[in-house]
Order: structure tokens, then sequence, then C-alpha cells
């Protein structure tokens, strides 16, 4: 067996209980056309003031996750058949829904994509912040106004005083986000999750928000759940990276190795396919071919059609994930000899 | 908005003008017949009765001139004399009430149940509830007034005499239940299918799933978020449909022998009053506008992002 050496700047404690735990999840949608099984033994943890980044293209099954995590999906068409979501030891999956719905929010909070849609459009913002402080924490109006100031304060909403009556529409995008992030820490969540926060936003307004995030995370000592398709945007902020494909898996690992030594193709592609000053004037990798249709998935390895690794067994037999020490793993068959660089 | 309102009421002086020209044409064009006769009925009438009142109606002048008199006169807040010298003000205040009432029963029926009906449908999607309104309310929409009215009062006026059948004058609430359903029925009907199409969109906005994510109860996410926005469509049919109510309520009023607008301008355009007619009209016009109005400013308040310049 080879030696791996990967420098890793993450451990795993090994044997504490992790704040948020997801263990072998499986998510289906029951469609028309058939079941489309969208997240496939998805397991992933994470600690107080630690950001994990869940990497993948669309439909690679991440923000459902996400969603399951949070419990809103719509279910139907979608089902868990088997899988736990354990936050601070307990199942959130076998929580009755009311208990849940105290831990949405409270304990766990979202923002996402695109906050002009996510932002009702009819309330002031003001009014959207402090929703859970006058509802849940029986805040008297007049506090959970003064504290929803606050909030735009320390997302930095400039003026937060005179903008807190207005309404979604009269921000800009980036100040919209803020305004999102201000209310996901309205109820001071321990647990963070941001779908592609930063996707319908300008690259300089994107490095703020960035920027914000990974400032409150280390503030509040929150655990960020961070959701995109773009490594670019996590390598600066992120602890560790799960990449996902077809609702796996394929690779978990610090940043730092990730970065330096992939160890899925599908991983190095995605490297390969980032825009650097130094390739100007060639031409961009890119990963060829489709995201698989989950309604009838490729047999076998579902990145083997795309990979140009492709190895007879990749087509037969489903890789199991490979640990590769150092809290690392990878879903490839020939994951160490991507490691090595022996791979053809 | 000042600006806005101004330009809206400069409009509607131009609609008003423009549909009781229309009315007044129209009258007009169908050809008067005798008035003067109509109204003496069988008996005969005098060389000089006839003289006197074709010169107090302008009867021998041309159209245009006619009509300039009648402007003259609405804008001085006169809506003139009727063939039979009544003060057609006077007839009208009288029968707006009854009108007014029957139309507030038939919003609140429109309300109660068609946005009840609505919302509910739209969360239950495919259930059976929704399918079993989908169905009756085509079958509400496919029967004309003309023939539910009198069903209705057949039925729950004269077979299982819940209601009253017929109406005094002037009318009392409970007399005016029965045709206020007849009458709000159809809006009924509308509005359920608006509203279930509001709430169904809504409930897949993305502000939906925003309020659940911040652990909102099921109640508030439905009763607050979605409910707020499917409002908008909503209070915008309502409005409109009190201006047609008010014009609708001619068959159901007849029906009912209710004495309100409706029944008044049935009787005078049967007996060929044109003044009558249209002064009744002129107000049903300005009626409706005023609605519109209404409708269109409230619109700014239910949608922050609606500003009128």
């Amino acid at each position: 067996m080879t030696d791996i050496r990967v420098e890793s700047s993450y451990a795993p404690r090994a044997g504490a209980q992790h704040l948020l735990e997801v263990k072998d999840l499986f998510v289906e949608f029951h469609t028309r056309d058939g079941v489309a099984r969208v997240i496939n033994g998805v397991s992933y943890h994470l600690d107080p003031g630690e950001t994990l980044a869940v990497l993948g293209e669309s439909g690679s099954g991440k923000s459902v996750t996400a969603q399951a995590i949070m419990g809103i999906l719509d279910m139907p068409p979608a089902k868990i058949p088997s899988g736990q979501i354990l936050y601070k030891g307990e199942d959130l999956l076998a929580m009755p829904e009311e208990k849940r719905r105290q831990v949405r929010g409270k304990e766990i909070a979202m923002i996402f994509q695109d906050a002009l849609s996510a932002l009702n459009p009819v309330f002031p913002v003001g009014w959207q912040i402090s929703e859970t402080l006058r509802t849940r924490a029986g805040m008297s109006k007049k506090d959970a106004t003064r504290r929803a100031i606050e909030l735009m304060d320390q997302v930095k909403i400039p003026a937060a005083k005179a903008r807190v009556k207005d309404y979604p529409h009269q921000f800009s995008g980036g100040m919209r986000q803020r305004v999102m992030i201000a209310m996901a820490l309205a109820m001071d969540p321990k647990v963070l999750i941001a779908d592609e926060p930063t996707t319908a936003l300008d690259v300089t307004v994107q490095a703020q928000i960035m920027d914000l995030l990974a400032d409150l995370r280390r503030d509040l000592n929150m655990g960020l759940i961070l959701i995109t398709h773009d490594l670019g945007v996590v390598a600066d902020v992120a602890d560790r990276i799960a990449v996902m494909y077809a609702g796996r898996i394929i690779e978990h690992a610090d940043v730092h190795s990730l970065y330096k030594s992939p160890a899925h193709p599908y991983t190095q592609g995605l490297l390969d396919s980032i825009p650097r000053l130094d390739s100007k004037g060639t031409e961009l990798a890119t990963i060829k071919g489709l995201p698989p249709n989950l309604l009838r998935p490729p047999t076998g390895c579902a990145f083997h059609p795309r990979c140009p690794y492709v190895k007879s067994v990749c087509t037969t037999s489903t890789p199991r994930s490979l640990d590769l020490g150092h809290g690392r793993t990878s879903a490839c068959h020939f994951a160490k000899e991507m490691l090595d660089g022996t791979l053809r | 908005m000042f600006r806005y309102l101004v330009r809206r009421l400069l409009q509607m002086i131009l609609v008003f003008l423009g549909t009781t020209f229309i009315v007044f044409a129209l009258m007009f064009a169908g050809g008067e017949g005798d008035p003067i006769q109509n109204l003496a009925g069988e008996k005969p009438v005098s060389a000089a009765q006839r003289a006197q009142l074709t010169e107090k109606f302008h009867l021998d002048d041309g159209f245009f001139e006619r009509y300039w008199y009648y402007l003259k006169d609405l804008v001085t807040g006169n809506l003139g004399e009727s063939l039979t010298g009544r003060d057609i003000s006077t007839m009208i205040l009288d029968a707006f009430p009854a009108t007014a009432k029957l139309a507030t029963i038939a919003i609140l029926v429109t309300i109660v149940f068609g946005v009840t009906a609505g919302v509910i449908a739209g969360i239950r999607r495919g259930s059976i509830f929704d399918n079993s309104t989908l169905v009756l309310t085509l079958v509400i929409i496919g029967i004309p007034t003309v023939v539910l009215a009198p069903l209705g009062q057949l039925l729950f006026g004269v077979k299982f005499p819940i209601f009253p059948a017929t109406a005094n004058n002037p009318p009392t609430w409970y007399e005016l239940i029965l045709p206020g359903i007849v009458l709000g029925l159809l809006s009924v009907a509308t509005a359920m299918r608006l509203t279930r199409a509001s709430v169904a969109e809504n409930l897949r906005a993305d502000f939906v799933r925003t309020a659940k994510s911040k652990g909102m109860p099921g109640r508030r996410v439905i009763g607050v978020h979605v409910l707020r926005n499917s409002l908008i469509p909503i209070v915008t049919f309502i409005g409109v449909e009190l201006g047609s109510l008010m014009g609708g309520a001619i068959i159901t009023e007849r029906v009912f022998n209710i004495s309100g607008i409706g029944n008044l301008l049935y009787k005078n355009l049967n007996l060929g009053d044109a003044p009558v007619v249209i002064g009744t009209v002129s107000v049903l016009v300005i009626v409706f506008l005023i609605a519109n109005l209404i409708v269109d400013l409230l619109y700014a308040v239910l949608d922050p992002r609606i500003r009128y310049e």
C-alpha cells in the first residue's frame, strides 16, 4: 500500500459528539416519471466555529441535504427512506414536528441564494428580521425593532435605523443578502447554513458577503455550512470541503489537502476548470458531459461517463467511500493512485 | 402620489363624459317612441299639455343640444326631473340604500365563502375538497342569474321558506340575505378560483420556504406570509366586482322585488323615461369609477413595490 503524504490542518476529534452530524442520509423524489434518488447515503458533520463547504454542480444534492437538515423539504414529493440527522446528539428526523420547528431558526438557521425572492416583498425588512423575536422570543414590538436595528448594524448595513422600515426591493442585492443574514442571526443559531449565498451577486459584493460570514462565524462561534458550486469562493473561508456528485459525497478533505492534491477525478476536474491568470489565452478546461439523470443513474460509479481515467471496473461497481486518513475520504476506486499521481 | 390622483381624477371625468354620451346616444337612437303618450297610457293628451311637456324636456331639440342641457344640469349636481315630474336625484337616493345593502351582503358572501374556500383549495390542491369545489364553481359560473335568482327564490323562499321570497320597501337586512347570496354566488365562484390560484402560487414562493426555515408555525406561514401576498389580486377583484354588482343587481332586484337602483333602472327603461335611465346610469358609472380608483390606491398600500408617480 502506498504511503499517503498529505498535510492536514484539520484533525478530527475522535469520539467527541459533533454539533451537527448527518449520517447515511437518503432522500428520494417521487415524480410522475419515477423515483429520483437525489441523496444516496450522505454523511458529514460540523463542529462549533467551523466552516464546512459543500461543493457540487446543480442537481448534485447539496441543497437538498441542507433542506433535509432544516426540515423544509416538501414531503411529498420528497421522501427520506433512511438516515439520521443528529443535532447535539438528537435525531432531528425522529422528532415530532412541533419540536423540530423549535430547532428551525433558533438552533439551525438558513440563508438562501436569491435574497430578493427569499424575502417577503410586502413586509418591511425590520419586520421580517424581528418576526422570530416577536413571535418566538416574546419580545415587545419596540424591543424587537431595536434588536433588528442592532442586527442590521452587525451585518454592516449602513444607516440601519433609517432603513429598518424599508422594503426588500429598496435594497441592493448585497444589502438584501445582509438582511437575510441578519434575519438568520436573530435567534442566535448555533448552525448557519448558507445555500449559495453569493451566487446572485457581483464578484466584489461576493467577497464582502463571504468575509462577513467568516467574521460572524468566528465572532459568534457558529458552525457554518457553506453550499456552493464555486471552488474559488470557498478557498479562503472553509475549513473542510465535501464535494458532492449525484447525491453522494465523493470527496471529503480539509481545504489545504484538497486544493493541493485532489483524491477524486471530479474534484480535479473542478479545480482545473477554475480560470487562472497564468492560463490566459488558453482554452479553459471543462468537465465533459452533463451531470447524470437521477431517474436513470449510470451503473457503477456515477461519474464514470465523464471520467477521463475511466476503467472497466468503474462501469460495474459503485466505489465505496475510502478512508485516506486525516479525515480524508474519496469515493473513487483509484483514490490512492490519484494521490500518488500514478493514475493515467 | 398627488399627481397620480389628479391625473386619475381628470381621466375619470373623460371616462364619465364618454360613457354618459354613449348612454345618451343609445337612448336617443333607440327611439323614444312617444314618451308623452307612454306616460299617459291610454288617455288622450291635450295639445297644450303636449306642448308644455315638449318644451320642458326639450323634446323638439336636436341631440347635441339636449346633451348640452343635460351636462349643464349635471355640473350643478342636478339630474333633472323624470317625465312624471319627480326629482331624479331623490329617486336615486331613495333606491340607493337597498342596492348598497344588497351589494354589501353579496360582497360578504364572496369574501366569506369564495376566499375561504379558495384558501383551503389552494393549500390542499388535488384533494376531494379542491375537486368538488372546482366542479361546483363551474356549475355556478355556468348558470346565469336569470335562472339562478328565480331558482333560489323557489327553493329557499317558497318550497323551504327559510327566507322571505320578496322584499318590502324599504327592505330589511334579513329580506336581503337570499337575494344577496344569489347575487354574490357568481363572484364567489370567481373569487374562489382566483384565491386558489394565488394561494397555490404563493405557497411555492421562496419567501414561504424562508418563513418555514425561521421556524414559523404553518398557521402563521399561511395566515400571514401567504395570505398577505394573495390579498393583492383578491382585493382588486372584489373592488371591481363591487362596481359590477351594482349593475348586476338589475335581475336580482327584479326577481325579489327589491326597490333598489336595478329595479329603478328596469322600470324606467320599460317606460322609456330617458332622463331617469340616463341619470341612474350616470350614478352607476360614478360608483364604478370611484370603486376602481379606490382599488388602484389600495394596490399601492397592499404592494409596497407599487409607487404612483
